[in-house]
Formats: structure tokens, C-alpha cells, sequence
């Protein structure tokens, strides 16, 4: 049986195609398309925040998050204090969930030179007791805060059904504590390996509030290329591309690729990085011209997500939870017919949502644009820079440099679809 | 998942024996793959689990893909695509054993909210004229083939992935619950919804979840699936006492509107404007 060659260990079905002769390399999407535009358009909006983190189950969370911010955005709700403490710690224990997935289990199998991520146990047991660790730790930050960590229960457009009690939350900080030792041993790790040497071009893009290291409360786009733009004019920043050969868009800035994520935010924010995350960064070295340092910046953001979840966590326990954030509307309709828009940085970057509801609280347009349609354009742009700049080299080496190179990436394909 | 499918199972182990371990693959077709993180999240007990099967194909985790047959196949994400449908009619001639894993394989789930004659308009609209579509209609395995035990839950929830697994492993026959979310929702302490007016599927729905979504404070969807001899008409007989056919409607079609069921209960003769 005849079937595509998908690369392994993404998330989603991608695969790498070759004309040898012609020197080019094009990147196929071959996920189904599910088509949640359309899906929620005749449903409530607040179906909308149930339904949308399904498009992904590594980063639901963040799907989770711009949804409701969007919802709130177009409903005129406001959230508490304690709720938007609650979501950044919801979104510090999805970017260590979603980082130690990627590098533990889908990168470092490469570098090591292993088939899984689950031989690790017996070649590097320090690391995957790290590993393990991370993953434990912030699977129960979002478990307890979320209610179920993949596809969140306890969130609701205006706050949360249910918020954990300060007891809970003490219990979380003892456990977040142990994070940051194994989170240590993350940024070691990943700053021993040896990355491949590419020179890319490439142009960087992050929102950023300009104040702290953000990912849930930003104002703008930038990129390293000189722009400043209105987050929520994100729909002028990134143009959607069709091609006959993929089920995902390509996301283009001015007709060039785009790359968002880990990388994109050490570049744009990472002076705004504290404490140790800022230590590791400066002597990390990193080359902002080398996309296999993507790996590099996911670590040390996994110490920054630990020390943040940490000082929420206390901030949360010295001041308490405030009542208003299990206040929600009664009715969740709108004056008039209205538009609105939310996002996040999700783990691989700038995550849009834009709907518009009608009087009955109906919505009648949806529109969302994944970090992984942004990155797509700049995978395939590399991937023909790497073919070009490799000299001297066999087609399977070159193919799993290649590899090595979409993983890096951390392509989630099935967001990219969507 | 009648219990006579169940029956073969046992007799696929018994015949195994100890030695070698069984061959496990792990398959994923469109969907979220939340299902498969769900099981990376098992961490120790994968590894566990791992120690007693082989895992000889899983894309997600490993470079290893050994080719059939299998003993063991779980299937994750509705086959929506040509391709998808073939590699599952393939499947299931090289595995003793196809387990569907997560709602969009076990009902469409999700995906199932997008009925097969709107998809034209939405590709249209989202991909543009030129766009030449891959996906079909959005289905579960049992719409193509014969699935020895399906897994629900959307995610799945890890526990009722390690029992059915454990019980594979000891040559039984795994058996849903025989018993609603509302047991389980009772265990956890939840106020009823339905005395406070709330819709919910809960009664009519298998259990095996805990009841997460309830105690999270969100509605249930009904995601595990239908229980055996589910009350339904008694439900809708106690739902419409406060709310109405649409609204209802919109709980029932969030994972069951690929269901029998919800065919005869709302499908309509035809689509307006590609709103389903």
C-alpha cells in the first residue's frame, strides 16, 4: 500500500517532498480539514471556548484562553484580578506542558541518539526524571486550575465556574518549587546539545506588551524586522496563503515568511526576562539566525514559565482569590451585533481569534489564525535555505537534517488546519 | 460496543500466551490528538504499559514503524480523508484487535458538528473557489469497519485507557460501565443540574469519566458515548419542562450528531446557507 511519508514525531501529519534534481524542498499538509470556522457559526458564543480547544490537544489551553478573551472582548464582559492571575498560571503550566512534550519526547531522541523519547529512562535517567517531573507538576497546575488540563472545564467567558482554594494552591506551590530544579536541568540539557550551523534570514515576529515578559496580556505586534503593530490588527499583519498541496494556509508578512514561537519571543522580549530565566539567557549564546535554537529558547522559557507559575502561585496565596472571579453574567448576549477579537502567545506563538455574534448571542463569522499557519511559510523558506547551504552530503542525511530541522519548529500541524 | 466483539478479544490473548510481548500500533487519523498527549501523560504507567507490550508503530513518539501485523491497534481521530479510510480498511485486516481511542473515532465527535452537505459551503468560504477539498465527511470507525472496543471520552480519561488496556493485557474482554455519569457525578459531590434547570446528558451518557466536566462546573456533553438501554425520551421529556428544542438540540449535536439517535431525534430534511 502506497501511503505519504509523514515525518515523525510532530504533532499532525506533515511531509517533506524533494525534486533532487531542481534542489527544492516543499512542505505537504495532509491533515483533514475539520473546519471549525464553520462549525461554530449558528452556535452560541459561548460554545465557542468549548469547541476550539479541540483544535489541539498539545496547546488546548491557549486555544482555551484567546477564545474566552475573545468572547469577553465581544460581549463588553470584564474579568477580576484573580482571573487573569489564574489564566497566566493556566498559560505558565501550558507552555512547561507543551515545551517538555516537544523537547523530551519528539527533539531529544535526535540529539541522543535514540528511536523515542521513552528510551530515555534507560540512557539519561537524571533528565527524564526531569522530564517527568515538569510534565507531573504542570499537568496538575492545570488539572486543579482548569479543571481538566487537555480541553479545560472550569473556565467560563467572565472567569471561572470554580477556582481552587487557598489550601489548594499552597499544596500547587510546594509542588511548583520541585519545578525549578528540574526545569534547571532542562535549560543544561539543551544548551549541551549540538545544533546544527544554519544561517537564516529570517523574520521574527512576537506580541509584546513592551513591560514584561508576556504571553497573555500584550498590546502589539513586533518583529525584527522594524515592526509595530495593533495586536488586534493582526488580520493586516499576516496574509493567508492557499496552496494546492496543503490543508493548512501558509502565513506570509509583506510576501515573506514568518517565524513565531520560543525564538521569535528571546528575541523581542527577552531583555525583559528576571531572575535566573534572565541569567540562563544571557550565557545561553543563542543564535537568533539558527532555527534549531528554537530548542535552546523553549528551555530557557520553560525556566521563565516555572519561576513566573511560582510567583503567581504566592501572589495568589498572599492575597487570596478574589470572589468576583466566580462572578459570571447570567446572560451572555450582546446589546447589538457585535465583533471582537482575543489571542495569546500559545508555546508556538501568536494565537488569533476574531468573531462576530448576533443580538441573541449567536455567533455568524469566526476566524482564527494558528502560530503554526505563521510558521509554515518560514519552515518551507529554511528548509530550501538548509538544502542550499548543505554541501557534500547524502539524500538521507540532508532528509533528516531536514527533519530535525521542521521538528525544531514544533510544528503542530492539527492547529495549523484546523 | 456489544459484548460480543468483546468475546473474540479474549481469545486473541489466551492464544499469545506470555511470549513475545503483544505488538501494539498506535494510528492517528484528523483530529487534535489530545487522546495521544493524554497517554504521553501517563508518564510512569506508560512506561509500565510499554514494559509488558511492544509499541512497534506510533508516529507521534517514535521513528520506529514496523509494518503489520499487529495485535493490538488503537486508533485515534475520525477518517475523514480517502487516504484515511483506506489505511483504516487496511488496518483493520492487519490487527487482531482495532480499539478506538477518543470520541472523534469513537462517535466523529467534533468534527461530527460539521454535517457531510455543508462542507462545500464552508470550504468555499474558508479555502476560497480554486481549493480542491480532501476531507469527505466526518464519521466514526464503525461507519467503514468492524471495532473490537471503543475507548470514549474526549479526551479519554487516563484511568478507563489503563483499565482497558490492563484488561487486554490479562486476556479479558473489557466492558463499559454499566452505569451513567450520574453515579459518578453523585460520588463526586455535584449539585444536580437538572434540579437547577441546566441542561445535561449526564443520565443517558456511560460513565467511566468521573464526571470531570460536571465537577468542573461545565455542562455534559455526553462524549463517553450512549449508555445501553439510555433513557433518552425520558430525559427530553424532562429537559422541555425548561428549555426548548434548539437549545437541547445544541447539547445533543456537540458529540452525538453522528449517532443513530440523534438522527431521529432532530435531523432535519435540509441544510440553509450551510448552517447546520
Amino acid at each position: 500500500m502506497e501511503k505519504p511519508e509523514f515525518i515523525t514525531k510532530i504533532e499532525g501529519h506533515g511531509a517533506l517532498h524533494f525534486n533532487w534534481q531542481k534542489n527544492k524542498v516543499w512542505l505537504e499538509v495532509a491533515e483533514g480539514e475539520r473546519l471549525f470556522e464553520g462549525m461554530v457559526v449558528g452556535r452560541p458564543a459561548t460554545d465557542l471556548y468549548w469547541i476550539t480547544p479541540r483544535i489541539c490537544g498539545v496547546c488546548p489551553i491557549a486555544h482555551n484562553l484567546a477564545a474566552l478573551k475573545c468572547v469577553e472582548n465581544t460581549l463588553g464582559l470584564k474579568i477580576s484580578d484573580s482571573t487573569v492571575l489564574l489564566r497566566k498560571l493556566l498559560l505558565d503550566a501550558q507552555m512547561i506542558q507543551s515545551h517538555v512534550l516537544h523537547l523530551y519526547f519528539l527533539v531529544a531522541p535526535d540529539y541522543l541518539g535514540l528511536d523515542s523519547g521513552l528510551e530515555i529512562i534507560q540512557t539519561h535517567p537524571v533528565y527524564f526524571q526531569q522530564a517527568l517531573e515538569l510534565k507531573r507538576v504542570s499537568d496538575l497546575i492545570a488539572d486543579m486550575v482548569g479543571g481538566r488540563g487537555i480541553h479545560p472545564t472550569a473556565t467560563a467567558a467572565g472567569g471561572f465556574h470554580k477556582v481552587p482554594s487557598t489550601e489548594q494552591l499552597r499544596g500547587l506551590r510546594d509542588e511548583a518549587e520541585k519545578m525549578l530544579a528540574a526545569a534547571e536541568g532542562c535549560v543544561h540539557l539543551f544548551s549541551s546539545l549540538n545544533y546544527p550551523e544554519v544561517k537564516a534570514d529570517f523574520s521574527l515576529f512576537s506580541q509584546a506588551n513592551g513591560k514584561t515578559y508576556e504571553v497573555y496580556d500584550m498590546k502589539f505586534i513586533t518583529s525584527n524586522k522594524k515592526l509595530k503593530a495593533r495586536s488586534v490588527g493582526f488580520e493586516k499583519v499576516i496574509d493567508e496563503e492557499i496552496k494546492p498541496y496543503s490543508t493548512a494556509k501558509f502565513g506570509y508578512h509583506e510576501g515573506k515568511g514568518m517565524m513565531v514561537g520560543a525564538l521569535a519571543r528571546l528575541a523581542l522580549q527577552g531583555k525583559l526576562l528576571k531572575g535566573r530565566a534572565k541569567e540562563f539567557f544571557k550565557t545561553a549564546d543563542i543564535d537568533f539566525q539558527n532555527p534549531y535554537h528554537n530548542n535552546l529558547a523553549q528551555a530557557i522559557e520553560t525556566y521563565h514559565f516555572v519561576q513566573e507559575a511560582n510567583g503567581i502561585l504566592e501572589k495568589l496565596i498572599e492575597n487570596g482569590v478574589d470572589s468576583k472571579a466566580t462572578e459570571l453574567p447570567k446572560e451572555y448576549k450582546p446589546k447589538r451585533a457585535s465583533r471582537g477579537v482575543g489571542m495569546v502567545e500559545a508555546p508556538r506563538g501568536g494565537l488569533y481569534y476574531e468573531i462576530e455574534v448576533d443580538t441573541q448571542g449567536l455567533i455568524t463569522h469566526c476566524n482564527i489564525i494558528t502560530p503554526t499557519v505563521q510558521n509554515l511559510s518560514s519552515m518551507e523558506e529554511t528548509a530550501q535555505v538548509v538544502l542550499n547551504q548543505i554541501k557534500g552530503q547524502s539524500k538521507e542525511k540532508i532528509q533528516e537534517l531536514l527533519e530535525m530541522l521542521i521538528r525544531a519548529y514544533d510544528p503542530c500541524i492539527t492547529c495549523s488546519v484546523h | 460496543m456489544g459484548l460480543k466483539a468483546c468475546s473474540e478479544l479474549v481469545e486473541v490473548f489466551m492464544v499469545s500466551g506470555v511470549e513475545p510481548k503483544p505488538k501494539l500500533a498506535i494510528f492517528d487519523f484528523t483530529d487534535c490528538e489530545g487522546c495521544e498527549v493524554a497517554l504521553v501523560s501517563l508518564r510512569e504507567k506508560l512506561l509500565d504499559l510499554a514494559g509488558e507490550i511492544e509499541i512497534v508503530n506510533w508516529r507521534l513518539a517514535q521513528r520506529r514503524a514496523d509494518e503489520g501485523p499487529y495485535d493490538v491497534v488503537l486508533i485515534e481521530g475520525t477518517p475523514i480523508t480517502q487516504e484515511e479510510i483506506d489505511t483504516l480498511k487496511f488496518l483493520r485486516e492487519q490487527t487482531k484487535i482495532l480499539v478506538g481511542l477518543g470520541s472523534c473515532a469513537t462517535l466523529a465527535g467534533i468534527p461530527g458538528i460539521i454535517d457531510k452537505e455543508s462542507r462545500g459551503f464552508w470550504y468555499k468560504k474558508i479555502y476560497g473557489e480554486k481549493y480542491k477539498p480532501r476531507g469527505i465527511d466526518a464519521l466514526p470507525l464503525t461507519a467503514y469497519v468492524k471495532v473490537n472496543y471503543l475507548i470514549h471520552g474526549c479526551p479519554v480519561e487516563k484511568k478507563e485507557v489503563v483499565r482497558v488496556m490492563e484488561e487486554l493485557l490479562a486476556g479479558k474482554a473489557p466492558k463499559p460501565r454499566g452505569y451513567s455519569v450520574c453515579f459518578e457525578c453523585k460520588l463526586a459531590g455535584n449539585p444536580c443540574r437538572l434540579l437547577a434547570k441546566k441542561i445535561c446528558l449526564g443520565p443517558i451518557t456511560q460513565g467511566g469519566c468521573g464526571a470531570i466536566c460536571i465537577s468542573g462546573g461545565s455542562p455534559c456533553y455526553g462524549c463517553f458515548g450512549l449508555r445501553d438501554s439510555a433513557q433518552i425520551d425520558n430525559l427530553l421529556h424532562t429537559l422541555y419542562k425548561f428549555s426548548d428544542s434548539p437549545e437541547v438540540e445544541q447539547y445533543f449535536s456537540m458529540f452525538l450528531k453522528k449517532t443513530p439517535e440523534y438522527a431521529r431525534l432532530f435531523k432535519r430534511p435540509r441544510v440553509k446557507n450551510g448552517k447546520t
